[in-house]
């Protein structure tokens, strides 16, 4: 959506601080360690861009999704909810919000089925056991731990806005904007306002196209905290650093296994396989939830 | 977590539209306060199938983006199994039933004050790159204090990117514009303001101006009171998709439709209800028409009228509260005057 970041919801809620993520993944860091966790949801977003992919989704749409994955994780441990459920769900949710078309949720989980088989198998052996009523129950409880906030500003409109001004969109947009596509798979996008992310992705084209003489002047006559420029590209360069020694396919088989999982007192007999949408459900079922809008409401587990 | 169903408790049935049922509730965590809770209804099983309803979705959206003191405001949204309820301010009555209630007298510096109120949440909407796209009496909804917020953005969409088509089947057909009638999918402010030009005739007709049976019907009822447009007068219209060519009407002078309306008020109808969606007045436009700045002032909102049972209601509501805050009073005198709430 268009309008105005600087009265937004992401930027008056979602622009969140290191500290509070590193608080609020205590119990995540504590067992799989800073790069194990990162590599997992490098992972992860792997798979929405996939799935994505798969549904011919636009990039905005899976740009979004991958935020939402985020911004729930970035509240909640991983033991809360099932990564491979909530990534078509984040999907099915982002869809809706850009309106770029009706996916069904039958074409997401037919979707999301052929990937794992044809991409995934490695990470995932047995078949996508979540059903429609999985995908939008957990729907449901995104939306809520997500405060109800749906707009996401990204990276790409100040990005191509930038690359015109400097007149050199030919030379920096396609590099630039694949950068913008990997900072998906850091944090960056919790912590910093999409503008400051598309100047340090423009910045790092520039230097990768050796056209910083060209773009000196104008970087120079912005009225920005650079600083800030520096930390994100920082952050960028880490990944890379990372994904060069990061082989999914032996790796993450293992992490997936290190992950914490949801441990359920589950009445009815679901397959274990797939406890945390049993839980959800028990969950919806029993109790009713609580989507708060205004006042904070506290964090919800059922899990012991 | 302590059970939320029972945080808003149901005081009446409000209303029924084609996605929801309305009900007026007050919040039991919230010094009673009154509210409205929108229960979205499921809809048919291959919707309920895709999760959230679409148009709930939509209002949650973008209410949650938007504060202005003329928009409606969402406090809360929550779900029972899967239904899903969303919860605004509680209105007390709406611009429809205003302006068919008889006993009521609307005069100019009241219709001066519904106009400003609704083009200040427009413009407010408009800066924001969001359309409305539904805007009719009935969705200018009015509190206890006479302020007018715009409500219902089930239809609402942002706006302004040059690649998008839109739907034209939106707007309720007595206030679509003539370009959506035609069935132009690039559109944009222009289908609100006329929609706010047909809303400011019906405030002065007390009928709707222009109440077509069928779309074609609703074109010729707009022909026949304004003339029919040339390409001329409108450039593009004759390339429309579904442009048919009208019998050419003189169509009726403005000042013989509303005889008792000013000069000012007529420039502003004639700005908003141009054919031409370029130069049909914006928002901003419209409120620095001399209209606005002319005397009479409009009516202050305390001042404004309410229909006879909302004021009625409303004297009870009153000493109710006034006899809530007296108990509260001596509670407080019982306990020494010490109940102060602990803040975290």
């Amino acid at each position: 959506m268009s309008g105005n970041f600087w009265q937004s919801s992401h930027c008056k809620q979602w622009l969140l601080t290191q500290d509070f993520l590193t608080r609020e993944r205590n119990e995540d860091l504590q067992l799989l360690g800073e790069t194990d966790y990162q590599k997992i949801m490098m992972f992860f977003a792997n798979v929405i861009q996939a799935i994505g992919e798969q549904l011919k989704a636009r990039q905005q749409v899976i740009a979004t999704a991958t935020i939402y994955f985020k911004r729930f994780y970035s509240k909640h441990p991983l033991r809360s909810c099932d990564p491979l459920l909530l990534a078509p769900t984040c999907i099915l949710l982002a869809s809706k919000v850009e309106e770029f078309g009706v996916l069904s949720n039958n074409r997401i989980s037919n979707a999301t089925t052929s990937v794992i088989k044809s991409k995934f198998s490695y990470a995932f052996p047995n078949d996508f056991i979540y059903r429609h009523n999985h995908i939008w129950e957990c729907e449901f409880y995104l939306l809520e731990l997500m405060d109800c906030c749906l707009v996401v500003y990204h990276p790409y409109r100040p990005l191509v806005q930038y690359v015109a001004d400097l007149n050199l969109a030919d030379s920096l947009l396609p590099i630039a904007w694949r950068i913008v596509n990997d900072t998906y798979r850091t944090d960056v996008n919790l912590l910093y306002p999409p503008f400051q992310i598309a100047l340090a992705c423009l910045h790092m084209a520039c230097v990768m196209q050796n056209l910083e003489h060209k773009a000196k002047d104008w970087f120079a006559d912005l009225n920005v905290d650079i600083d800030k420029i520096i930390e994100i590209t920082r952050v960028i360069l880490k990944l890379y650093e990372l994904w060069k020694d990061f082989n999914e396919k032996i790796e993450v088989p293992e992490l997936l296994k290190k992950m914490p999982k949801a441990i359920i007192k589950s009445e009815s007999s679901g397959r274990t396989s797939a406890p945390i949408s049993v839980a959800i459900m028990t969950y919806l079922v029993c109790h009713t939830w609580y989507l708060c809008t205004a006042d904070g409401l506290g964090y919800i587990f059922w899990t012991s | 977590m302590s059970s939320k169903s029972s945080r808003y408790e149901k005081i009446e049935f409000l209303g029924e539209g084609q996605f929801a049922t309305v009900y007026k509730a007050k919040d039991t965590q919230n010094n009673n306060n009154i509210v409205a809770v929108k229960k979205i209804k499921l809809g048919n099983r291959a919707e309920a199938k895709d999760g959230i309803n679409r148009t709930a979705l939509r209002e949650i959206k973008l209410l949650q983006e938007l504060h202005h003191e003329n928009i409606i405001g969402l406090f809360d949204v929550f779900g029972q199994k899967s239904n899903i309820s969303l919860v605004f301010d509680f209105m007390e009555t709406d611009l429809e039933v205003i302006i068919k209630d008889t006993s009521i007298v609307l005069t100019q510096p009241n219709i001066k004050a519904y106009m400003i109120m609704t083009l200040q949440g427009l413009e407010y909407l408009h800066s924001l790159w969001i359309l409305h796209r539904d805007l009719k009496p009935n969705n200018l909804l009015i509190d206890h204090s006479g302020i007018l917020k715009i409500g219902d953005f089930g239809l609402a969409k942002s706006f302004g990117s040059p690649s998008r088509e839109y739907t034209h089947q939106v707007v309720t057909r007595w206030y679509r514009c003539p370009e959506l009638l035609y069935g132009a999918r690039l559109y944009g402010t222009g289908v609100d303001m006329w929609a706010v030009g047909c809303i400011l005739a019906e405030l002065l007709l007390r009928v709707p101006f222009l109440p077509g049976e069928s779309d074609l019907d609703q074109l010729s009822k707009i022909f026949e009171t304004l003339g029919t447009p040339t390409e001329a007068e409108w450039p593009g219209m004759t390339s429309l998709p579904d442009y048919i060519n009208f019998k050419p009407f003189p169509g009726v002078p403005l000042n013989q439709c509303f005889s008792a309306a000013s000069d000012d008020l007529l420039q502003v109808i004639s700005g908003l209800l141009r054919y031409n969606p370029v130069t049909r007045l914006s928002a901003s436009k419209v409120l620095m028409l001399p209209f606005f700045s002319n005397p009479p002032a409009p009516t202050p909102t305390i001042k404004l009228p309410l229909p006879a049972t909302c004021a009625a209601s409303l004297a009870k509501g009153a000493q109710q509260l006034k006899a809530g805050i007296k108990r509260k009073r001596e509670k407080e005198l019982e306990m020494g005057g010490l109940a102060k709430r602990l803040v975290f």
